[in-house]
């Protein structure tokens, strides 16, 4: 039966993809439904991704040809590593199509003020049909198999949903939306244009642009440069120091429901690395070791330095995912089994703690319309929903059991030093700076719930309408946290996922 | 069912804390009851594992689940062995005892649901904690206790005055919500040492199973010292983990304030369960020192046990010189606490001084661990009780309440025999254990310092049942009196589980050398059968008769002065401070707690705050500056300058010429990154070109 469904991989590329452009196209006749044909849509792509996922987990590997053109084939790949990756980032992307459907309301009116019906139902169907092309573009990354779609779904990612939603939904006036929108643009097409300079790098050397047949490359002395272009691009996308400086102004202003996908945008280059690097490079890739271990240590404690110094709540989250992503590049840059299962393990807890946190922010802006954590205090008595939402993500990003996130880091973490301890003792304290590091994210998670939400409630803050949000916005996110809880419990199938294609490095 | 018992007893207590909420919805009584029952449960089916303690050959006892196969196969188990029985038998009995003293003292709190959950996920934890078999698990259990150590701390969240710590004015007070801020972040400062020792010895032994790493302790030990330094730095790393939990120093400050959290928690976490995981696990990584010191003869192993007697003998003083002065009745309980635990450390640490104080030191430190979590236990409910009536904390509000309490002061009175060592109580049985073991390793000074820290204890004790229960009623007292408030004695739940804990600290007191027997066989047979050498008790005798001569010396040293001063009041403390300049200088040196809470917030606290506020100011902002402004005006500065080669005007000349009215200097960025963002467009596409062509 579940072999039965046809183009199941092109499906779940293509259908979101499909139904923004009918979303666009019938836009008058939608009304206010929008928002719940994407949520629709989601909901179908994620059950084909566990239909897929199923067979994956049976010892299947679906791969799906689709020639267009006579050097470029859209072929898709659902494996061990892919499937997971893309199941996860697909029911985030659900998770926040419930959050969208009552904050972008509120986020067309605090931009545009009181509209008529027709301009209002205008920019929500813009907006949905916007949000679509994060599932298409994300689904795109994780399934190709050629560098040149792989970077086709890059740009999408950055031209269409990210920089669109921004100019039009984004905080700030409109000068400033427009400026950090080209800010986010910049970079994403800098990251992306290394990237391609890369591909076409390894295209003159080896005639062809599919991934597997990078390992051609290996043992070659100009691979170094292919790596370094790729992982140029690669660092810019994941905001390692110091091209991180892109990250603060894009997830502050943008509007928070989409922010976790942010962290997914950024965060998905890890997933880029391990394929297109690591996987078939892995000998070559070994001389980045230790430069990348030591720029994604820095990261680390300056992210939450960073992180540390805000006020603004979106701020705040923005710097901590610089901080967060570096762990898994610390993961991957050791390049043992257990480190790079980790880091891709850590890579997905993250994006479900950041989703959680990230929104949650939302929500306190949603609610009290403050962004300062000054100006705040006491809300666990208004909020206790959303207070607890905070603490799952605080949880989360500081690695506490149950949640995701601890099993990853321990497996991480045993591979780092699995790493550390067969080097000299300089390479000893790369592991013992990372894990004491944690303490840092510990202490800003925790301090930020502290000033938000415990005290007595500010003053300003008594009002009658600061409450808890409406339930789409809340469940969906506690039902995620559910999900993180569940995977840090029971992580043996995803590890035997991610296993069953990064074992070849063995 | 055997080792299964140990899974259902770490079972009940996170069913119990799952059930609170929807239980809460179908009827208040059903939910306190439910998650009482839940509790008692976990305590019946740790007591079944007690008939193994008397069987130790049986031991040890394992049952496992696959939990990962891949990267590595990775077990979920249990492992029943005496230290487990021991610690699973105190986690668990206690917190049902105190579970039902909350019924009492929680009573009409409009979060107990919230206190519920927290209460039963905490039990659980700890069990998980003491019955795992490795020590993923015991982390994970490790972690979860913080967890719940900071909600419950923090468990008054909304901060109202009358729940804050510290003061009075002018020394500073501490708000529940940052007590438990300061709990979890320097407990996790060691948690994540620890986590690093042992990613470390992972690394060299490739398991995590207790028993697995006794048994291949002969082949990753000797590897691990071929890298100088690597068998010191595992210790220190261990080390630090279990001191952040166990609030030794240098780690100890966050437990004065943890006091914020009500009555309960502080006697069931702040007293009688968390704090004594770092010794749980010192206990358990101890055969792996011994074995690197005495047998592969690792000389960077004994630091582990140097480091764990000192650090515990220095944490016994300074905490007791604390406790001296504190005028917080639960603070100079937690001082009391720090410095107790202090002694168990110090013992534990002496079992690695020799091979025949290996059992001796061990069993010492954990029966003490047994004695100090009763009376431990019940003098934090009593204080509870005592607060809960008073509604103050302060020592100074209270006086004169045997007459009223007369319960509360007779279950205190016990409690605090024990605590000195007053023969035949628990505490005297296992602090003779401790001197006589650190005497057995001929260690002087640490004996010395720990008959030093007896005397001082015994003062501090006599000095808080003196300020509580004797002299003359506080004017609080007097004032809320008159307002209809009479002292009436604690809820009927909060005084059966004092009297409980009471009635089992007389069983054990008359039961103490049979209990230590008791420790000593299954430690002894827990050592050979993971085949470490033990080596028989000697002078057991002499040593058993001189020591609690010598303890009790040191009892009336400290009894003394503190019962003429605050039982029969002959002499006013505070004139002796006016009269004796040396003793106000150390009065004032103890109550700023050495000057260690001061000098840590000033060096982490203000000067992290400092660091991480000039980042935006010296990196940040000039590095933003310079992506976001510096490269984008490049094609804009490009056009001035080719505008002015061109047109041959001065730049005041061309800029005039060209510039708008009212332009907003937005603009020239927004030009910078849009040409930018095209020119990669343009060398992109002419690439491909290339390529294709």
């Amino acid at each position: 039966m579940i072999k039965m469904i046809p183009y199941i991989l092109l499906q779940i590329v293509i259908v979101p993809m499909m139904v923004s452009l009918s979303i666009f196209l019938i836009r008058s006749k939608l009304s206010k439904r929008a928002g719940w044909i994407v949520v629709i849509t989601l909901l179908y792509t994620t059950t084909l991704l566990c239909i897929a996922g199923i067979r994956v987990y049976q010892g299947e590997v679906i791969c799906e040809e689709y020639p267009v053109g006579p050097k470029i084939r859209f072929n898709l790949l659902a494996d061990g590593l892919s499937l997971p990756v893309a199941l996860i980032i697909n029911l985030c992307c659900v998770v926040l199509a419930f959050y969208s459907i009552p904050y972008i309301k509120h986020r067309i009116e605090a931009i545009y003020g009181k509209v008529e019906k027709r301009t209002w139902l205008s920019y929500n169907t813009r907006f949905f049909s916007l949000y679509l092309f994060f599932s298409t573009g994300f689904m795109g990354i994780s399934f190709a198999t050629n560098l040149v779609v792989m970077y086709f779904f890059m740009e999408i990612l950055t031209v269409i949903p990210l920089y669109f939603i921004m100019a039009q939904f984004g905080y700030s006036d409109f000068m400033e939306r427009s400026k950090v929108a080209l800010m986010c643009l910049f970079w994403g097409v800098a990251g992306a244009t290394f990237f391609l300079i890369g591909i076409l790098y390894a295209y003159i050397q080896i005639r062809s642009f599919e991934i597997s047949i990078l390992s051609n490359l290996a043992g070659n002395s100009s691979t170094i440069w292919f790596i370094l272009l790729i992982l140029l691009g690669l660092l810019i996308k994941l905001a390692i120091f110091p091209f991180h400086v892109w990250m603060p102004w894009v997830h502050a202003e943008h509007p928070t429901c989409i922010a976790g996908l942010l962290a997914v945008y950024a965060n998905i280059a890890a997933y880029v690395m391990v394929r297109v690097l690591i996987l078939p490079l892995f000998d070559d890739f070994k001389v980045f070791n230790v430069p990348i271990m030591i720029l994604a240590l820095v990261t680390m404690v300056y992210g939450s330095l960073l992180t540390l110094a805000q006020n603004d709540v979106k701020r705040f989250c923005a710097c901590s995912t610089i901080s967060q992503i570096s762990y898994s590049i610390l993961g991957l840059g050791a390049q043992t089994l257990w480190s790079i299962e980790g880091g891709l393990l850590f890579f997905l807890s993250h994006i479900l703690g950041k989703t959680i946190f990230f929104s949650t922010a939302g929500i306190l802006v949603y609610t009290t319309g403050i962004r300062d954590m000054d100006e705040m205090g006491g809300l666990a008595s208004k909020m206790p929903i959303t207070a607890l939402l905070w603490i799952i993500g605080a949880m989360s990003l500081s690695a506490f059991p149950p949640l995701l996130s601890f099993p990853s880091e321990w497996l991480m973490f045993t591979g780092i030093f699995i790493y550390g301890t067969n080097g000299s003792w300089i390479v000893l304290l790369i592991p013992m700076i990372g894990v004491s590091a944690i303490i840092l994210t510990i202490t800003y998670t925790f301090w930020s719930a502290k000033r938000i939400f415990f005290g007595p409630l500010k003053p300003n803050l008594a009002k009658e309408e600061i409450k808890d949000p409406p339930l789409t916005m809340s469940v969906p996110l506690l039902l995620l946290g559910f999900l993180s809880a569940f995977l840090g419990l029971y992580p043996k199938p995803l590890m035997d996922l991610l296993h069953s294609v990064i074992k070849i490095i063995l | 069912m055997k080792a299964e018992i140990g899974w259902l007893c770490i079972l009940f207590p996170f069913i119990g804390a799952f059930l609170s909420l929807p239980l809460s919805k179908v009827h208040p009584k059903l939910r306190d009851y439910g998650s009482v029952f839940f509790s008692f449960l976990a305590a019946s089916l740790s007591l079944l594992l007690i008939p193994y303690l008397f069987r130790p050959t049986k031991l040890p006892m394992e049952s496992t689940f696959i939990w990962l196969t891949s990267p590595i196969e990775l077990n979920m188990g249990i492992l029943i062995d005496p230290l487990s029985i021991v610690m699973a038998n105190i986690v668990a009995v206690i917190s049902f005892v105190i579970m039902v003293y909350s019924i009492g003292y929680m009573k009409g709190d409009s979060s107990l649901t919230r206190w519920w959950m927290w209460m039963n996920l905490f039990i659980g934890s700890m069990l998980l904690l003491v019955l795992s078999n490795n020590l993923l698990f015991i982390f994970i259990g490790w972690k979860m206790v913080g967890l719940c150590s900071y909600g419950l701390i923090g468990f008054y969240y909304r901060d109202e005055k009358k729940y804050w710590i510290g003061g009075p004015s002018p020394t500073k007070y501490c708000t529940p919500s940052h007590a438990g801020l300061k709990a979890l972040i320097v407990t996790s400062s060691g948690d994540v040492l620890l986590l690093g020792g042992i990613f470390i010895i992972y690394s060299y032994s490739g398991t995590l199973n207790l028993l697995n790493l006794y048994e291949t302790s002969s082949f990753w030990i000797p590897e691990m010292a071929h890298s100088p330094g690597m068998i010191l730095l595992v210790s220190m790393l261990l080390i630090a983990g279990s001191f952040g939990k166990s609030a030794q120093f240098p780690f100890h400050e966050w437990l004065p304030e943890a006091m914020a959290g009500p009555g309960p928690v502080s006697a069931l976490i702040h007293a009688a369960t968390m704090v004594k995981s770092g010794v749980y696990l010192i206990a358990r990584f101890i055969p792996i020192f011994f074995y690197g010191y005495w047998i592969a003869g690792c000389y960077e192993a004994s630091f582990f046990f140097i480091a764990i007697a000192w650090a515990g003998g220095f944490t016994a003083f300074l905490a007791a010189t604390q406790g001296m002065v504190a005028i917080e009745l639960k603070k100079a309980l937690a001082y009391s606490t720090m410095s107790q635990i202090g002694y168990m450390m110090l013992a534990l640490g002496i079992s690695g001084f020799s091979p025949p104080t290996l059992i001796e030191g061990l069993t010492s430190g954990i029966f003490h661990l047994i004695s100090h979590a009763l009376f431990k236990a019940s003098l934090f409910l009593c204080a509870g009780s005592i607060i809960h009536t008073v509604q103050s904390i302060y020592m100074t509000h209270m006086g004169s309440l045997r007459k009223s309490m007369p319960f509360t002061w007779i279950f205190m009175f016990i409690a605090t025999l024990s605590l000195m060592g007053v023969p035949p109580f628990p505490g005297f049985w296992s602090k003779d254990a401790i001197l006589v073991s650190s005497l057995k390793a001929y260690h002087y000074p640490l004996f010395f310092l720990a008959l030093i820290t007896v005397a001082i204890t015994s003062f501090y004790s006599i000095r808080f049942i003196g300020m509580v229960f004797y002299g003359k009623k506080s004017k609080h007292i007097e004032n809320l009196a008159p307002k209809g408030r009479p002292f009436l004695e604690a809820h009927s739940t909060m005084i059966g589980a004092c009297g409980f804990l009471s009635l089992l600290i007389i069983v054990f007191g008359l039961l103490g050398f049979t209990t230590e027997h008791w420790l000593k066989e299954g430690f002894k047979v827990s050592m050979e059968t993971i085949k470490l050498p033990v080596q028989p008790d000697t002078n057991s005798l002499i040593f058993h008769l001189f020591i609690p001569l010598f303890s009790i010396i040191s009892i009336m040293i400290g009894m003394v002065p503190a019962y003429f001063l605050y039982i029969l009041r002959r002499v006013d403390p505070k004139e002796i401070l006016e009269k004796y300049s040396f003793i106000k200088a150390l009065y004032k040196f103890f109550w700023n707690r050495w000057y260690i809470d001061r000098f840590y917030y000033m060096f982490f606290v203000d000067g992290m705050n400092k660091f991480f506020t000039s980042i935006p100011k010296y990196i940040e902002n000039p590095l933003d500056q310079f992506f976001h402004e510096i490269i984008p005006s490049l094609p804009e500065r490009l056009y001035c300058s080719g505008g002015i080669i061109l047109s041959g005007k001065s730049k005041k000349e061309w800029e005039r010429g060209t510039s708008k009215e009212g332009q907003k200097p937005a603009t020239g960025i927004h030009l910078g990154f849009t040409l930018l963002t095209a020119l990669f467009f343009i060398a992109l596409f002419l690439i491909i070109m290339f390529i294709w062509g």
